[in-house]
């Protein structure tokens, strides 16, 4: 066994009351994860309460109308939202118009409506398929929805899972998000990453009080 | 079906949208114009099908005129507003990235509204605009467009300054008129600007680029104090989080280099560029693409940047991307530019390259259905094919190569024949027995019809060509090369109109009677034809270069029997006795190369074993030669010492005539 130097609980929790971190910081990091989350109500709450300030609640509202749209399968009031926000964001963003097009047939195919679904897959879908053919694969795989008399159970009965349209969704959060010049994701998990990576690291060289959970942030002490 | 909002009604067919917006923007109902604007635009945004479809059903002229009577209403309403922001939003989609929406647009007059009223969605509007080539230039030397232009970019909202950028970015094209936007403080500003948003910075970078490019003095203003720290933040933005603003970044650095090396000349900063391209080629997009080409041109004729990336590893890169296949039009022309400027100098690019064997890549781009990459390709086999070592070996003289190649001088575009004839000519110096290979995929005959074309470039190449396929080829090669191309054919190319194309063409004769000697011959066909042609364009000319391949044909006639040095002797001394023979004229050259063509020829006529040498001896004495060579027998070039010295031994060896 190699010999790692052991840091017990009592040096550790020491070593940690010595760090100093400002509670303006910790509010920061508090409101941008709500924020870019979308939380508006919880925003504004926790702006009165800390006093953080934070950026114009209504881009926000506007964004979250957004994706709660294509959360509820309404991409086309969605699209209209987002045309209203800023008309450039789809007509710079093939990639994901073609995804909210894509959408749009689930949803179709989702509550039966066959010809209509039919109707729109050669209207709007093939013509994105024509325009950039990277798109035709993914293209193949949504029209296959249709082949098919029971749909869930279909090689791509997946693309009718919930999980579609929040992908979906997530993808024009973000891309609003870029629109605004703001960052796409919140700073919160960035750090929790680097907690992570950083006790991995030190794991090679010491035993120390880790957390492994990092729900409750407990110390699990080190192994003797 | 219920609905939970106005806009979940069902869609207009197209035609009937176009009616109902029609007899709308006549009517006075700003409701019903605004229902349908939005209809409209929400049909077309992000789809270029449909945005093409309603232009050609006319959308567009209807469009605009709600614009106008808006933008002309007396009361400034909310109604007023929306009329305005929803018809400015679907006139800058039409706008954005389609070249028939912008024409339709600006043909319907939509312009001068739009500018008058650059709020938020009008400027979004105009720089969709501006980023066609379709738009109108702008006049940046005019006072009040200057002073507009300023207010532009003065303003808070991103996309006011963005549009100011734009059209700096579209419509700045000379010096002058990128020293008028520096003096006018417009490249400070845009400095300042790049602490600004993402869009701010990126069009800022473009615009500086812009300004900046092949001018000298503006740049000098650009790196001095008193931009602030303009140079160093564009260097920062280089290692920017967004690719583009990388690519932005590198690119101004890219036109500050090539027009002032010295204000970038660290081995450090040269080699951070090379690498960062190199890794933005990992894009998929857009930025991919243009790192290609940025990297092109910053490596272009330079062989230390060269050395630099191969080092980086550019060409394993560069190979790579094409070896993983699929890639569209762009991306391919992109690489295989930047291919053939990595090895148009150094052999171990080369090498590294067909040891990668990416030649196959390139040989299978020769017929892709795109021109400008198969002229990218033909391009970067030139670059390639400077390898002798290949060139020896044969690499690139087989039909997979010469069919494709040969079957781009039919029928192609200008370009793309000099580009593919650029390859040929290299490869054609092949020095092996392959050389029939191209003559029987039909080579020779097309490169002969090319010689006569009337584009002096495509004559000026095809002939090149010819004369590389003639360097040291079989004898029978030169009679087929020969009944194609026809002595009269040739007489004429050695008195083209164009020098260069002089030049190729008594290379190419000087190619063909250097040997053994029936081909000597050929210059006495049909009454000394290009023997004559020869002699007189030695006569006519001034130009070195010209001079030189005349002389050098001459030389190697005499080279052969006695008849063959009698017939240069004639050539010689045919002018009037008056003007000094032109073989004086010569060894009196500054340049050292005619001088050493010139005794080479003497050399040669005055052979002692062949019979008529005395006679000639004499005749070049008495023209002043035997004299003109004592005073060269110190000349400072060595080759011309070593020839002089042979040249007097064999003439004197005849006596010195004197008495």
């Amino acid at each position: 066994a190699t010999s790692k130097k052991v840091i017990t609980r009592e040096e550790w929790e020491k070593k940690l009351s010595d760090v100093k971190i400002r509670k303006e910081d910790m509010n920061k990091l508090v409101m941008n994860f709500l924020v870019t989350e979308g939380y508006v109500d919880a925003a504004e709450k926790f702006r009165m309460e800390s006093g953080t300030e934070h950026i114009d609640l209504a881009t926000i509202t506007d964004r979250m109308a957004v994706k709660k749209a294509v959360q509820s399968g309404n991409v086309e009031d969605a699209i209209e939202k987002v045309n209203d926000l800023n008309p450039e964001i789809l007509d710079t963003n093939p990639q994901l118009f073609f995804h909210l097009q894509q959408q749009r047939l689930i949803e179709l195919i989702r509550n039966g409506k066959v010809e209509e679904a039919l109707e729109f897959a050669q209207e709007e879908l093939a013509p994105r398929g024509e325009e950039n053919q990277s798109f035709l694969e993914e293209l193949e795989r949504t029209v296959a929805l249709l082949a098919f008399e029971d749909v869930t159970n279909c090689p791509v009965g997946e693309l009718l899972d919930i999980s579609q349209r929040l992908k979906t969704a997530s993808e024009v959060n973000a891309a609003i998000l870029t629109s605004q010049s703001h960052e796409k994701d919140p700073k919160l998990p960035s750090l929790l990453k680097m907690l992570i990576w950083a006790q991995n690291q030190l794991d090679e060289k010491a035993a120390f009080p880790r957390i492994s959970n990092l729900s409750t942030a407990a110390l699990e002490d080190p192994p003797v | 079906m219920p609905a939970s909002s106005a806009s979940s009604a069902p869609p207009h067919r197209p035609e009937d949208l176009i009616l109902r917006l029609s007899s709308a923007a006549d009517g006075r109902d700003g409701d019903a114009k605004l229902r349908l604007l939005r209809e409209l635009k929400n049909q077309i945004i992000g789809n270029r099908t449909k945005k093409l479809s309603y232009i050609g059903l006319g959308a567009v002229p209807s469009v605009v005129s709600i614009l106008s009577s808006a933008s002309s209403a007396a009361a400034d309403s909310d109604e007023v507003e929306s009329l305005l922001v929803q018809s400015a939003a679907a006139i800058g989609s039409f706008s954005c990235g389609v070249d028939a929406g912008v024409k339709a647009v600006l043909d319907a007059g939509a312009f001068p509204y739009l500018l008058n009223l650059v709020v938020d969605a009008a400027a979004r509007s105009l720089r969709m605009i501006y980023q066609s080539k379709l738009a109108l230039k702008y006049e940046f030397l005019q006072k009040k467009n200057m002073e507009f232009l300023l207010a532009l970019l003065n303003k808070e909202n991103e996309n006011v300054t963005g549009l100011g950028a734009s059209i700096i970015t579209h419509s700045c094209e000379t010096s002058i008129e990128q020293k008028a936007l520096s003096d006018a403080g417009v490249l400070k500003k845009l400095s300042s600007l790049l602490g600004g948003s993402l869009s701010q910075r990126d069009a800022s970078l473009e615009s500086i680029a812009t300004i900046i490019n092949s001018n000298p003095e503006v740049i000098s203003k650009f790196v001095g104090p008193e931009s602030g720290r303009a140079l160093s933040i564009v260097t920062e933005l280089t290692k920017d989080r967004y690719p583009r603003t990388r690519l932005l970044a590198c690119m101004c650095l890219i036109a500050i280099r090539n027009t002032s090396p010295s204000y970038l000349e660290g081995v450090g900063i040269k080699t951070k560029l090379i690498l960062i391209l190199l890794e933005l080629l990992d894009d998929s997009g857009q930025v991919g693409d243009e790192a290609a080409f940025a990297l092109c041109s910053l490596i272009a004729e330079k062989e230390d940047l060269q050395k630099l990336a191969f080092e980086a590893n550019a060409v394993d890169k560069l190979c790579n991307h094409l070896a993983n296949g699929s890639l569209h039009a762009k991306r391919l022309e992109g690489i295989f530019l930047a291919l053939s400027s990595l090895c148009s100098k150094l052999e171990c690019c080369r090498s590294r390259f067909l040891s990668l064997k990416a030649l196959n890549l390139v040989t299978d781009a020769l017929t892709h259905v795109c021109i400008e990459v198969r002229g990218a390709a033909c391009i970067c086999l030139k670059s390639v094919s400077r390898s002798v070592k290949n060139l020896s070996a044969g690499t690139f003289m087989n039909e997979i190569i010469l069919v494709p190649l040969v079957q781009l001088l039919c029928d192609s575009p200008t370009s793309l024949q000099v580009a593919a004839l650029g390859a040929i000519s290299n490869i054609v110096v092949d020095f092996t027995v392959h050389k029939s290979n191209f003559i029987q995929c039909g080579g020779a005959k097309q490169l002969v019809q090319l010689s006569k074309s009337m584009d002096s470039t495509v004559r000026l190449n095809a002939v090149w060509a010819l004369r590389n396929l003639m360097f040291h080829v079989n004898n029978r090669c030169k009679e087929e090369i020969l009944s194609e191309l026809t002595a009269s054919v040739l007489a004429s190319l050695i008195s083209d109109p164009k020098p260069s194309v002089q030049e190729q063409a008594l290379a190419l004769v000087r190619n063909l009677v250097d040997g053994p000697e029936d081909f000597a011959d050929y210059v006495f066909a049909e009454d000394c034809l290009l023997l004559h042609a020869v002699g007189n364009q030695l006569q006519n000319t001034s130009k070195a270069d010209v001079l030189l391949q005349g002389m050098y044909t001459l030389c190697n006639v005499a080279s052969g029997n006695e008849s063959s040095k009698e017939a240069v002797m004639s050539q010689l001394f045919c002018q009037t006795s008056n003007t000094q023979c032109i073989l004086v004229n010569f060894l009196q050259n500054s340049d050292s190369r005619l001088r050493t063509a010139a005794v080479w020829t003497v050399v040669n006529l005055t052979f002692p074993s062949s019979p008529g040498a005395f006679d000639r001896a004499g005749k070049l004495r008495n023209a002043g030669i035997a004299t003109q060579l004592k005073n060269m027998v110190n000349d400072s070039c060595v080759d011309v010492k070593l020839r002089v010295k042979t040249a007097l031994g064999q003439m004197m060896s005849f006596g010195d005539g004197s008495t």
